[in-house]
């Protein structure tokens, strides 16, 4: 086999792995903008949120720490004790639940019946308080996220690989339990909504209001539970990225890697967020292996958006998405 | 007029029994308007009661009040005995009371059994542990409330759509669903919003043969506002008459008809 | 006959089937229906059990021997017992069409003075009750679904399930009067009385023995190689001579299971569901469904659009050869192969006939485009031809023998002969006892040899022996000119398009042919919509002027296609108009089986007619409508006239 085509199937299967960790994040736009038509400019911020939270809670770290020392004139800054990784997760997952719903009672409440845009307005403001707010809590220094998750190249790939083609190809770990996690979500999600209670409520809402209270569905309870299903989401996200590339400011960003995946997928439907994030992922690791070199490389920053815009062309409503049909 | 306390029976013999709702002296203002102005009826266990009236009587705001999309500013509502402190919609509906609405509400990119079985989700008891594991409890929960919606599917004559998007449905048989989803929350009191509106003859036929079987089969209390006055008068027991955001009628379709105020109401002054 | 009498088995009745297949298939599935979303099941020993239930509530009820007893109502398991309770107790079943007005239902209950009627519901019951005053001998009426029925009086009201509790509990007392009836039955016990709608006059009461029943589904299952295991789906009319025989005649001697839809809106569905092995259905239920398989793949992607046609093509090509077992190359067939896989299969199974070992159409001449397609997807559809006088079947086409243009060969047993005028005679075991109470009927139908007039015309091919139906025989006339007028002919071509749901060819007698069209409203309007042409009504739609564009090329085709058989290129229409309103039963215009009045339809539109003949460019007319709760309003429209082009008679003007 010729060496370039076996260089490129390693790009194309790095790729592939990339783009289940754009589609994570795609997917907890997806289930927000479903459930209450909102666009939530803020999921990105609150994978970092979560990422950091869940940092700060296994070292131990006392939040607001700079706020306490700068008034009480303290200098406590760890409580002194490390916290397992999967007691961390579930109190992050709390911490996740109460941001839901103090974004639902002091936000989006007041904001029924809004234009999406004013709800979209919210959200950006949101991100950065959010973003603010960790920053308080947290600190701004870049911190390592373990939380057990194996790292590192996959021997067995390389080998087999390697005995096949005479060349191993390098996949990390972590890159296949992000996969297989995805999966997994993706799976629960698609289960939860179609087949609980709180599901179909779920969907209810999603689909008229008048008619969800008419049936006794209380909407507050199910915009929080929106909310807290997408902060599970940014958390999954935000340990899979915090763990790949560290926690730092910059894990806010991906969210805007987010917005390609959402426009090539559709922002209504959760196999398209998927279809999109893995586009995208092989798409741009390929631009970069085969293109990339002619034009000085970095091709990875836009080559995304790039694409999306010409989608936004052809298809506007996305691969998967629902066709926008605007009534007179 | 009617007996106060113990009920009555209706010309084809049916048993009314006593009062499950009880409007006293509700008062309703939008700002400075007054939608509605201290009216009081009751709806008795068993019986069809319809609101009626020109359009802008506000006969809806008065439904909208039973089922708690608005809250009056005076007045007090009693159900089944009780004083109801001011409730959301949702909470309404737990308490028993079903409605449909006049430009039909419902969920439109789901399937027509998808949309009967939200009217059963207040039945569903389990948690979402249980339902994770889906067995036992909750299997069997499902099954309960599926065979329930499938009584009602088949009462009103909708087999033939179960699986069918209702986006993709007619009108008419819209309104049909909806009845159904009403009905599949087993009301106390169901409340209908021009269940009639904007149908034929025809539709119109089979509408009434509906909401008449319904309360005859399952025995089901309904409170409906309708403004096509025959549909009306050969449907229902009682009759409030409103005009204005006043009551200016209140008896059998009988006693209505007789009212000096109500054939002026309907036939001197219209403000249609 | 005492040859078939013993081929039989001493089977000489319905009762006495069931009581055969009660222990032979005991727990086999003989019911099914769907109810409440669920597939409800009754084996046939329940079955046994069930009927005798009703059976003993109908003696106890008083039911007395000969007595008539109506049924009405949707296909449905407890209808079916009651007709087989009904023959238990030496009465004679009598089902009724349940979309009959009450006026009609009239004529049928006080013609065979029916002391008992079943009904399905309340809609029922009421007609029934609406006219009872007329009814001098009716007494008893049981319903089925009690919903709406509680604030009726009861006097002579009862619950199905209420008679068949009182049977069970009076059982010691009448089980030895059931046995002594039931035992009194024989091959010649009447079995059944079917009013045939009959396309003029009053409906007559053809009744049924045993013999015929039983030999006709005897002969016919041997025919097709029916076994036991067979599905079938009833939901053709239970008045209808061809359901009877299927879902009760068929269905008792093979002992094979009777599956009944759960509404008439959820026929397709529950088709899918069930997937019948043998099927009937009438050409327009083939219609429908293709019109709706080809309005689908409108809507499909392109890709799916392509493999589709291309696959089709190869079908057309080579799925009929196929099937009729005629030698294919080994390329074609391996195509065929794939094409199963990925078209053929997944659409028979769409259509719910995936399992379809033998299929029948018959009642009016099917497409041959039709059913072409049926046949190339692998789906043995055949046609037979039969009356309700011969308990269904005259001819069948035996598998292999299969063609759109003849109605096969006479069934086993069954004789044939043509007399001169071409009118097609049979003699029969299922050939009928007689019209009841209406001697002359029966003389001037079957003559003292046993021979049937069938009413139609037509001739046995050279060399196959198949008969090929030509028209009614007394629709078959002269035009002006004594060229041959045989509308049929026109008409089913006409109707072969899916746009024309329905024509009538005028023209005895005149010196040319004018033609009133029916739309299909379906695909019309769905094509309609795709070119964005709004309209309001039937009678909008049928007055577009691109609509009618669309019909004068059919027309027009069909004139050359006419032209080309020299007998009768007289027949090609001149002139047309499109009806603005369907033809339809409730007016009188068509029988309940759909057929067309030709002579009402004259009468009624003469207006229209002579304005086809005096040249008039359009016309303007008042039309009387009734609607399906029986009130009465009118209609008014202007027509358009066509013309429409004709080829030269060219052979016929050189032979002259």
């Amino acid at each position: 086999m010729p060496e370039q085509l076996v260089f490129a199937m390693e790009v194309i299967l790095n790729g592939l792995m990339a783009g289940v960790l754009y589609a994570l994040v795609a997917l907890g736009f997806v289930l927000i903008f479903k459930a209450s038509g909102i666009f939530n400019y803020a999921q990105g911020v609150m994978a970092l949120f979560a990422a950091m939270t869940l940092v700060g809670i296994m070292n131990g770290q006392v939040p607001f720490s700079h706020l306490i020392n700068a008034i009480f004139g303290a200098h406590i800054t760890h409580f002194g004790w490390q916290v397992p990784a999967a007691i961390a997760i579930l109190l992050t997952m709390a911490v996740m639940v109460l941001l839901a719903w103090c974004v639902q009672q002091f936000v989006m409440r007041h904001l029924v019946n809004q234009e999406p845009i004013i709800l979209f307005m919210a959200t950006i403001g949101l991100a950065y308080f959010l973003e603010g707010v960790a920053d308080l809590m947290w600190g701004s220094e870049i911190k390592s996220l373990d939380v057990g998750l194996p790292q590192g190249i996959n021997l067995w790939i390389d080998e087999t690989t390697f005995n096949i083609f005479g060349y191993g190809f390098f996949i990390d770990n972590l890159d296949i339990v992000a996969t297989v996690v995805a999966a997994l979500l993706v799976i629960a999600l698609v289960a939860f909504s179609q087949y609980t209670k709180q599901g179909r409520a779920m969907r209810a809402v999603a689909d008229d209001h008048q008619a969800a209270l008419s049936v006794g569905i209380s909407l507050n309870f199910i915009w929080v539970m929106v909310w807290s299903v997408a902060g599970f989401v940014a958390l999954v996200a935000g340990i899979m990225w915090g763990t790949k590339s560290g926690v730092q400011f910059s894990l806010s960003l991906i969210a805007l890697k987010a917005l390609p995946v959402l426009m090539l997928g559709g922002f209504t439907s959760i196999p398209g967020a998927i279809v999109g994030g893995l586009i995208i992922g092989v798409g741009e690791k390929l631009f970069e292996f085969a293109i990339g070199p002619l034009v000085g490389g970095a091709t990875e920053n836009w080559f995304a958006y790039v694409l999306a815009l010409v989608f936004l062309v052809f298809r506007p409503q996305g691969l998967f998405g629902e066709k926008i049909i605007e009534r007179v | 007029m009617l007996d106060a306390s113990d009920g009555y029976v209706t010309e084809d013999g049916r048993k009314i029994g006593g009062v499950v709702m009880e409007m006293r002296n509700i008062t309703l203002r939008f700002g400075g308007v007054v939608a509605i102005k201290d009216i009081s009826f009751d709806i008795r266990e068993g019986e069809i009661r319809a609101i009626i009236g020109p359009n802008g009587a506000g006969k809806s705001s008065m439904l909208n009040v039973i089922s708690g999309f608005y809250v009056p500013q005076e007045g007090e509502v009693w159900f089944r005995g009780a004083k109801r402190p001011p409730m959301r919609p949702y909470e309404v509906a737990r308490q028993g009371i079903a409605r449909t609405f006049q430009n039909i509400a419902l969920f439109e990119g789901m399937s027509v059994l998808d949309n009967v079985m939200t009217g059963r989700l207040n039945f569903m008891k389990t948690n979402i542990f249980q339902q994770a594991l889906w067995k036992g409890r909750a299997e069997k929960e499902e099954t309960l409330n599926r065979a329930a919606v499938e009584r009602i599917i088949d009462f009103l004559e909708i087999q033939h759509i179960r699986k069918t998007p209702v986006a993709r449905l007619p009108y008419g048989l819209k309104k049909r669903v909806e009845l159904a989803r009403a009905l599949a929350a087993e009301p106390k009191l169901l409340l209908l919003d021009e269940p009639m509106a904007g149908m034929n003859v025809e539709e119109k036929e089979d509408m009434s043969r509906f909401i008449l079987d319904v309360n005859d089969e399952f025995g089901t209390t309904i409170a409906l506002i309708e403004h096509d006055m025959g549909v009306v008068m050969d449907l229902s027991d009682r009759v409030v008459v409103m005009d204005y955001g006043k009551k200016i009628g209140d008896g059998t379709p009988d006693e209505v008809r007789g009212n000096q105020e109500v054939i002026d109401a309907y036939l001197g002054v219209s403000h249609d | 006959m005492d040859n078939t009498q013993s081929a039989a088995g001493g089977l000489h009745s319905l009762p006495a089937l069931l009581h055969r297949n009660a222990q032979a298939f005991a727990s086999a599935p003989a019911y099914r229906e769907k109810e409440f979303g669920i597939w409800q099941c009754w084996s046939w020993s329940e079955t046994a059990q069930e009927i005798e239930a009703l059976a003993l509530g109908l003696l106890n009820l008083g039911v007395r021997e000969g007595d008539f007893i109506a049924i009405i109502g949707r296909n449905r398991p407890y209808l079916y017992w009651s007709m087989v309770a009904a023959q238990s107790v030496g009465a004679v079943p009598v089902p009724l069409y349940q979309d009959a007005v009450a006026e009609e239902m009239v004529y049928v209950l006080s013609h065979c003075g029916a002391r008992f009627v079943i009904v399905s519901d309340q809609e029922q019951a009421d007609k029934v009750i609406e006219v009872q005053d007329q009814l001098h001998q009716f007494e008893h009426l049981i319903y089925l679904d009690p919903r709406g029925m509680r604030k009726y009086d009861h006097h002579q009201l009862h619950q199905f399930s209420h008679v068949q509790d009182q049977g069970r509990a009076a059982r010691d007392e009448w089980i030895t009067d059931l046995h002594t009836r039931r035992d009194k039955l024989n091959y010649d016990s009447t079995c059944v009385m079917l009013y045939t709608s009959g396309t003029t006059g009053k409906p007559k009461g053809v009744v049924l023995s045993n013999r015929n029943v039983i030999e006709s589904a005897k002969n016919a299952s041997d025919f097709d190689g029916l076994t036991s295991s067979e599905d079938i789906l009833s939901y053709l009319p239970m008045a209808w001579v061809g359901d009877f025989i299927f879902s009760i005649g068929q269905a008792y001697w093979c002992g094979f299971c009777v599956n009944c839809p759960e509404s008439a809106d959820t026929m397709i569905t529950d088709l899918r569901e069930i997937g019948p092995t043998y099927f009937f259905a009438p050409p327009r239920v083939f219609e429908t469904q293709l019109t709706s398989v080809m309005i689908r793949m409108e809507d499909a992607s392109k890709l799916k659009k392509r493999m589709f046609h291309h696959f089709m093509a190869h079908a057309k090509k080579v799925g009929g050869l196929i099937l009729d077992g005629k030698p294919v190359a080994l390329m074609d067939r391996l195509k065929y192969a794939i094409g199963n896989a990925l078209v053929y299969g997944p659409l028979k199974d769409t259509l719910g006939l995936g399992r379809v070992r033998v299929g029948y159409t018959a009642g009016e001449a099917i497409g041959p485009e039709i059913f072409e397609f049926y046949r190339s997807l692998g789906i043995n559809l055949k046609q037979l031809y039969g009356q309700t006088e011969a308990t269904v079947f005259i001819t069948v086409q035996p598998d292999g023998e299969v063609r759109p243009d003849t109605v096969g060969v006479p069934a086993p047993d069954v004789e044939i002969r043509i007399d001169d005028s071409g009118e097609i005679f049979y003699r029969s075991p299922g050939v009928f006892v007689e019209y009841y109470n209406n001697p002359d009927s029966t003389a001037s139908t079957k003559d003292a040899e046993g021979w049937v007039a069938t009413g139609d015309a037509g001739f046995i091919e050279e060399g196959s022996g198949h008969l090929r139906i030509i028209d009614r025989a007394k629709d078959v006339g002269k035009m002006a000119d004594g060229a041959m007028f045989a509308p049929k002919y026109v008409e089913n071509k006409l109707k072969f398009y899916p746009d024309i749901l329905e024509a009538v060819l005028f023209g005895n007698g005149r010196d040319r042919c004018v033609a009133f069209i029916n739309i299909d409203l379906t695909a019309v309007g769905n094509w309609a919509e795709r070119n964005n042409i709004a309209y309001a009504s039937y009678q909008e739609l049928a007055g577009h002027s691109r609509v009618l564009e669309t019909i004068q090329e059919h027309v027009e085709t069909v004139n050359r296609s006419v032209a080309e058989d020299p007998m009768l290129s007289g027949c090609q229409v001149h002139r047309f108009v499109v009806l603005h309103k369907e033809l339809d039963a409730d007016d009188g215009e068509m029988t309940r089986t759909r057929k067309v009045r030709r002579r009402i339809v004259e009468e009624k539109f003469a207006d229209i007619i002579a304005a086809l003949y005096d040249g008039s460019d359009s016309v303007s007319t008042v039309t009387e409508v009734t609607y399906e709760d029986g009130r009465k309003g009118s209609i008014s429209a202007t027509l358009n006239i066509r013309d429409a082009a004709v080829m030269p008679i060219a052979q016929k003007m050189a032979a002259e």
